[in-house]
């Protein structure tokens, strides 16, 4: 949940989402959920010459298990919270373990 | 049954009615629709059911037909009496006919004799027999006579039900004999009795309309009328004797009227009836609509009908569209999908597994609202289920959004009531069952790890002192530190939950539990600093805290761990720092080499680490400390460190800044006890004296860096510095003045400025300006 979490607090910034299909959109990132699918608006394909067919395209929504890497904007990234927060994750598991 | 081969049997006696509800149907719930406009449906087309085996004979050899079959003799007339043939059996036949009817008609009127109390049976005028077949012959349907018909008599057609008792079969069937027998006796005496009875209105209705007026009952498709075609027309004479008055009643309205009224009244009826199968009900109504019955309204009667018709028509066909996806879902889908979205409510609404699992979405909010009031902190959960105060137009709305809110609730509530297994094993199966849920919407990894994991994190827990501590562990450590600390700053965020204390109240159980609380993870937490572990001065060893301290991770939490320290507890941190100064990783790997005009990257990042977390802590520590404190820690410095060393580092030199600027202030600010005053000359001497000869040596190698940090502690020395020690001063760095106001001179504008305003820092201190040495 640590990345559904951390994702939410990126909602309305805009960030470029790498697809597995070597795919870049950039766009205001409007929705995730916990399978980390994606909606984004107001998109923008980087190479907009090679996909042409995607230059008409104003919002999509990505599923998760594409997405090769998102590109955060670093102003909007608590690091030290996201810190702490990675440890509540590993304790939380830990717990869950052990229970 | 029909003699030019119609399907003449009425709707209801077609069998068993396929529409009728409380019966397995097909799922195609429009298969009406096409049907709906072609009124002739009851016959048969000579196309649809012509074989062509015609169109295949062969009749090209039929030119020896008369040499085999033999050629007429004469031509064939047209004059046939076929009538005449019949004439000649014509009596048989109808003598036949009426023993038939006589017979099932003493049937019936002995079935009618046996409930006395059940209104006369209207028979059709016996001078039409044949164009009534009666139905029950065939067993496939009720027959129409038993059926009762519309009664003129305002008298109530309905007996109370408690002058009605149930009779025996035996009892039936003793009755119907007699009455048989009593039949048999004056055979037609009935018939000219029941055409009396006829009502006048149905004497004026050819006998055709009959059926048409029959057809509406199988319309209302109640339990009745499934009855009375399923069953052989006695036995449903006899479950009509016991039917129950409204039932009766209900019946009868649209037989009493045959205008447009009741059969709207029907139509009206059904979707509301039967909201299972609302429109394909609605569309096999369209076409029994029959035109007698719309030719016999007004014009207004018409128009409203209409208009009626039309509006469900549209309304039909949007639900028709609606529908088109019907059933693309199977049970198990809808559950599935149910399922996650309860599971995501109730991963929403578990308060307190929120701070666990959505923790970092919780406290950012928590600090953008912080810094920004006007953002809605929750609105996640706003979004989902709190909406409700928003709108409601009216009070059924909310009705409904509050037994769903409470619906809701009530299964979050079961959901967590659960027990929270994420695996079964079955007995006797070769694997686990993993659940998913919303937090783990794939089974993770299930890696198992040897069920004995080595004597090591024993080990460690042994292990008191760090004596050979390795990275690992102390990494471990540091990270002990930090849940300690997270686990200690979520229960200070909790403190927002517990009630308001007024000044002079006496704190609650809860406000007394809490602190408990508190305490208690302060205690985790100090403990986890590791802090506390003795100082063996003639080990070699890095004491535990300093070893951890020298991780940036640690450095980050100091801070952090400090807010929740009391001041004892603040001032043996500061002391265990000081004591340690020397092997501080700051001060250790600070220190230029020869050669070096620059320290590696990761020392200096270390020490603009500890610059910026450490020390601002302890300075504000420090810099409320008394006098005696301040001494203290100096006495200890000088003791127990090398004092050279340390002050060839940037963060040795803060701290000699630290003790000597605070100190300053304290004098300056008098107050202070005269034996503290002359304790703290002492040990200003004796920095001094230590420090003398070195005093170039603080300055980091190259003209071009950032000093300031030295001038600083220059200037803080010569704040207090006698005469003599002032001169001393200043003849030790007059150099270095020199330079550096020579070198501001080549540099930029502003750069020069800082730097003069570095050297003014130290020139000030000793009452003198840069603008002097021109």
């Amino acid at each position: 949940m640590l990345f559904f979490s951390f994702f939410k607090t990126l909602v309305d910034h805009e960030v470029t989402v790498e697809l597995k299909n070597d795919l870049s959109i950039r766009g205001t990132l409007k929705s995730v959920d916990q399978f980390l699918n994606i909606k984004l608006d107001d998109i923008m394909v980087l190479e907009e010459a090679k996909y042409p067919h995607l230059a008409a395209v104003r919002n999509v929504f990505i599923r998760g298990s594409v997405v090769r890497y998102v590109h955060l904007p670093s102003g909007a990234v608590d690091t030290a919270l996201l810190e702490d927060a990675t440890r509540r994750e590993a304790s939380n598991a830990a717990a869950a373990k052990g229970r | 049954m029909s003699f030019f081969g119609f399907d003449t049997s009425l709707p209801r006696d077609r069998g068993h009615p396929a529409t009728a509800p409380g019966f397995a149907q097909a799922t195609d719930h429009f298969a009406g629709l096409s049907k709906a406009d072609d009124d002739d449906d009851d016959g048969i087309d000579f196309e649809d059911t012509y074989d062509g085996l015609g169109d295949k004979l062969d009749e090209k050899d039929d030119a020896f037909n008369d040499e085999t079959f033999g050629a007429p003799e004469e031509t064939i007339g047209k004059d046939f009496d076929f009538h005449g043939a019949t004439a000649r059996v014509a009596d048989a036949m109808e003598e036949e006919h009426e023993v038939f009817n006589r017979s099932a008609r003493n049937q019936s009127v002995a079935r009618v004799a046996a409930a006395p109390t059940q209104p006369a049976r209207v028979e059709p005028p016996t001078h039409v027999p044949t164009l009534r077949p009666d139905m029950s012959l065939w067993g496939s349907g009720p027959a129409t006579t038993p059926q009762p018909e519309p009664q003129p008599e305002p008298t109530p057609v309905v007996q109370p039900p408690v002058g009605r008792r149930i009779l025996s079969l035996e009892e039936v069937e003793a009755q119907i004999l007699a009455n048989n027998e009593q039949r048999h006796q004056s055979p037609f005496q009935q018939p000219p009795a029941q055409t009396h009875q006829l009502p006048p209105q149905h004497q004026h209705v050819p006998p055709m309309v009959t059926p048409q007026l029959h057809q509406y009952p199988p319309q209302q498709h109640d339990l009745h009328q499934l009855q009375s075609q399923q069953f052989p027309a006695h036995i449903q004479s006899m479950l009509q004797r016991n039917q129950t008055p409204p039932q009766v009643q209900h019946r009868q309205i649209p037989e009493q009227h045959p205008g447009g009224v009741p059969l709207q009244q029907q139509q009206r009826m059904q979707p509301m009836g039967q909201p299972l199968h609302p429109s394909r009900n609605q569309y096999g109504m369209t076409n029994h609509v029959p035109a007698p019955q719309l030719q016999k309204m007004t014009e207004a009667e018409k128009a409203r009908f209409l208009e009626e018709e039309s509006k469900r028509l549209k309304r039909n066909h949007k639900i028709a569209q609606l529908a088109r996806y019907n059933g693309l879902m199977t049970p198990a889908d809808k559950n599935f999908i149910t399922r996650i979205q309860l599971q995501h409510l109730v991963s929403i609404n578990n308060a307190e597994d929120n701070a666990n699992e959505d923790f970092y979405y919780i406290v950012h909010s928590a600090i953008r609202a912080r810094t920004n009031p006007q953002q809605p902190l929750n609105q996640f959960a706003q979004t989902y289920l709190f909406r409700q105060g928003a709108r409601g137009r009216n009070r059924q709305q909310d009705n409904h959004l509050q037994r769903m809110e409470q619906q809701v609730q009530r299964a979050v509530a079961a959901a967590k009531a659960r027990p929270k297994a994420s695996q079964l094993v079955l007995e006797g199966s070769l694997g686990k069952i993993s659940f998913s849920n919303v937090k783990t919407p794939r089974p993770m990894l299930n890696i198992k790890k040897s069920d004995t994991p080595g004597g090591e994190p024993i080990r460690r827990t042994q292990r008191s002192t760090f004596s050979s501590a390795d990275r690992k562990s102390l990494l471990r450590a540091i990270e002990n530190v930090y849940d300690a600390l997270l686990e200690l700053e979520v229960h200070e965020r909790e403190r927002a939950k517990l009630p308001i204390l007024m000044q002079d109240q006496q704190p609650q159980p809860a406000h007394v539990e809490w602190a408990a609380r508190r305490d208690q993870l302060v205690a985790k937490l100090w403990k986890e600093t590791k802090i506390m572990e003795p100082i063996n001065p003639t080990s070699t060893a890095t004491h535990p805290f300093i070893a951890i301290l020298s991780y940036s991770k640690m450095k980050r939490a100091v801070q952090r761990i400090f807010r929740h320290l009391d001041p004892e507890q603040r001032v043996t941190v500061l002391t265990m720092i000081v004591v340690h100064l020397d092997i501080l990783d700051v001060v250790k790997h600070g220190v230029y080499l020869p050669d070096e005009t620059q320290l590696p990257s990761a020392v200096r990042e270390e020490i603009e680490m500890f610059a910026a977390s450490v020390l601002p802590p302890l300075l504000g520590y420090v810099y409320e400390a008394p006098l005696s404190i301040v001494v203290g820690l100096l006495g200890i410095l000088l003791d127990r460190v090398d004092v050279v060393a340390v002050s060839k580092t940037k963060i040795g030199l803060a701290f000699l800044t630290m003790f000597s600027s605070r100190a300053e202030i304290v004098k300056q600010a008098g107050g202070a006890p005269e034996s503290e005053l002359q304790q703290w000359q002492v040990m200003y001497d004796k920095l001094f004296d230590s420090l003398q000869g070195h005093w170039m040596e603080c300055f980091p190698p190259g003209m071009f860096v950032d000093d300031v940090y030295v001038w600083q502690f220059l200037a803080s020395i010569a704040v207090g510095a006698n005469n003599a020690q002032q001169q001393a001063l200043v003849s030790a760095v007059k150099d270095r003045v020199m330079e550096n106001v020579r070198a501001s001179k080549t540099l930029p504008p502003e750069l020069g400025a800082q730097k003069n305003a570095n050297v003014n820092l130290f020139m000030r201190a000793i009452g003198l300006d840069v603008e002097l040495l021109g």
